[in-house]
């Protein structure tokens, strides 16, 4: 493994803030297949660095057994004064770091961070997979979202990521200035993983996403080993008619009654949302459809409008 | 007269309500928008003082006879500005990313929503904000396009500097002012989490005279017409900006909004333990100083002031031209 720092910034009062580069890299003059991975754009989404810690572990074991074919990037943390607080954006500038990337803005350090982080990941990936962790508020099935304009090349490779589902959604202007977007717009294609929560880490979900990662990494080329010996998931593919999303119609506490991943029915119980303070029951929530509950409600406080449910659907929702 | 224009009910205590003033029931609208970003005071401040005037011009006790339309949105973030903060902290969206928002969506994108559909039909909108956090703005206009409407409010506001940017986020409130062939400019001046009394009378005074120049207003006195500033229009390319390199307590020189010769020093970053000098910082072009550094505490690499140059025409060049 090399590691290469692609940023250091100098600090006022402390040691530089660096983005590290990892690359496992095949010894052959020019590798097949050069993947790069992301993480820790927002600072309190752990599972992605989780995630980068198995695979390293995995990758020195396979380099050490030559067989690495391609070159392999990991980035395990590309905010660390966000991650070093647990915060979704960096603290000192309160900017989310992907709201800043591919925009023609006023200088400032997390624009040209972002400007080096894109640029370094353009000229070292045929392929990259950017991971994330819901925000506080949302937990979420392991799932790639994929922009619709890009589908066709994406959703082959998604398949071999092991995910419960690939959310196929309509293009909106907010994604034209994420990591994901601005990757897929350079023709270099970006798989966008949503997985588990922030703040946390989901074991289970992260193992799941590892062996998918490592089979993206076998079905591509970049590696030529037995793993993942598990089986890998066929995913739920859902097109945007096939998502029904609960929102709260009133502001209270949103108290669960199911689980994520969960197979509900039409008109099943999610949970209520209570008046905190009234001591009433506001609104039973129920699922508006048949299917598969892929997002969840986790932080109970909720606003009129929030989302609180989406299921994917058997039928147009 | 004050309207409430969305109610959003809350967890523990009364609705959260978006209000909006309006005067005049004729003619073209003006929309004034402040208070996208908790700490952007200066605007807020703005708009309370337009409103305490334009509240005085109905009632007649005023110099002036409001012959337009104007609608106002002195505060748009309700939360950010009642934590305190830019953004609120329960969902950290920056309210300038909301737009065009969503009338069933959550609070920042009901509000955004709100404001998107009350100024639909406004002929033109001044949206006022501070500089970015840790900076502080020279009083200026900053515009996507520089065409015969926006050069005249540019003047008619007789705020000297004019910036035209490149572009701005999509789901910016300006850039939907703007696909809304909605005649937009932003007042950006002073600095985030204070209040600049100065500044905002110059903005004030522009905001008025723009509004007698459009008719919106009639001066009762009937003064000769006041000498429209010679605006000076700076493209994007125009910007210099001058960043440090390296990390440390920076100490200003200069004073924001004044001009700089090229080599001038604007300040330097002197290191937090021995208190030695670590770089001065210079001006690298002669110009409006229109950005500087107003939060001392710098990292590396991180701009420290902006400079607007303007390029000679083609008739300074000439051998006769002094």
């Amino acid at each position: 493994m090399l590691s290469r720092c692609i940023l250091s910034v100098k600090t006022p009062v402390g040691p530089p803030i660096e983005i590290i580069r990892h690359t496992f890299s095949a010894p052959l003059p020019k590798p097949a297949q050069r993947v790069s991975l992301v993480a820790g754009l927002h600072g309190d989404e752990l599972e992605g660095l989780y995630i980068c810690h198995r695979l390293i572990e995995t990758l020195k074991k396979l380099e050490e057994q030559d067989a690495l074919k391609g070159e392999v990037h990991i980035y395990p943390a590309v905010n660390p004064q966000a991650l070093e607080t647990g915060t979704r954006l960096w603290p000192f500038f309160s900017v989310d770091i992907n709201r800043t990337f591919g925009q023609t803005h006023t200088p400032s350090l997390p624009g040209e961070t972002s400007k080096i982080l894109l640029e370094d990941l353009k000229s070292n990936s045929d392929l990259v997979v950017d991971i994330h962790s819901s925000n506080l508020h949302l937990m979420e099935l392991p799932q790639i979202r994929i922009i619709k304009n890009f589908e066709k090349k994406l959703v082959p490779l998604a398949k071999f990521c092991n995910v419960d589902l690939i959310w196929v959604h309509p293009h909106a202007e907010i994604f034209e200035s994420t990591l994901g977007y601005n990757l897929n717009q350079a023709k270099i294609p970006t798989l966008v993983i949503e997985t588990g929560i922030c703040l946390r880490i989901n074991k289970n979900y992260c193992e799941q996403i590892v062996l998918g990662i490592l089979n993206l990494l076998r079905q591509t080329g970049t590696i030529d080993s037995s793993e993942p010996e598990e089986e890998i998931r066929e995913p739920k593919m859902v097109q945007p008619e096939y998502v029904a999303m609960v929102q709260a119609g009133n502001a209270g506490l949103f108290i669960k009654q199911a689980e994520v991943g969960q197979m509900v029915t039409e008109g099943e119980k999610i949970g209520d949302l209570i008046d905190p303070v009234g001591g009433q029951v506001l609104e039973e929530i129920r699922s508006p459809r048949s299917g598969l509950l892929f997002t969840l409600r986790e932080h109970p406080l909720t606003s009129k409008g929030a989302p609180v449910a989406r299921i994917a659907t058997e039928e147009p929702a | 007269m004050k309207e409430k224009v969305l109610s959003i009910p809350t967890a523990f205590g009364a609705p959260l309500e978006l209000y909006k003033n309006s005067w005049g029931k004729d003619g073209e609208t003006l929309a004034i928008v402040s208070g996208l970003q908790g700490d952007h005071l200066n605007g807020m401040y703005l708009s309370s003082r337009l409103a305490l005037f334009l509240d005085s011009v109905v009632e007649g006790i005023a110099n002036y006879t409001l012959k337009g339309r104007v609608i106002s949105f002195p505060v748009v973030n309700l939360n950010a500005v009642q934590s305190g903060s830019k953004l609120w902290p329960y969902d950290d969206m920056d309210m300038d990313l909301a737009f065009p928002g969503n009338p069933n969506g959550e609070t920042s994108e009901a509000l955004a929503s709100a404001i998107y559909t009350h100024t639909a039909d406004s002929y033109w909108s001044l949206i006022l904000q501070s500089a970015p956090p840790h900076y502080e703005d020279a009083p200026h206009i900053q515009t996507l396009k520089l065409d015969g409407r926006i050069k005249k409010l540019c003047r008619d506001l007789q705020i000297e500097t004019v910036l035209k940017l490149n572009a701005t986020p999509k789901v910016g409130l300006f850039h939907q002012m703007h696909a809304r062939d909605i005649v937009t400019v932003t007042l950006s001046a002073g600095s985030p989490r204070t209040l600049n009394i100065q500044q905002c009378d110059t903005l004030f005074q522009g905001i008025v005279n723009f509004m007698v120049a459009e008719k919106i207003l009639k001066d009762k006195r009937k003064l000769p017409h006041a000498e429209n500033t010679n605006s000076k229009f700076y493209e994007a390319s125009d910007e210099v900006s001058i960043s440090a390199s390296t990390a440390g307590m920076f100490l200003k020189e200069v004073r924001v909004g004044t001009t700089v010769q090229s080599g001038q020093k604007i300040g330097e970053i002197r290191d937090l333990y021995s208190g030695k000098r670590l770089e001065e910082i210079t001006a690298t072009a002669d110009g409006f100083l229109v950005t500087l550094r107003q939060y001392p505490i710098v990292y590396e690499k991180e701009p420290i002031a902006t400079i607007l140059t303007q390029k000679k025409s083609w008739r300074e060049y000439l051998p006769w031209s002094t």
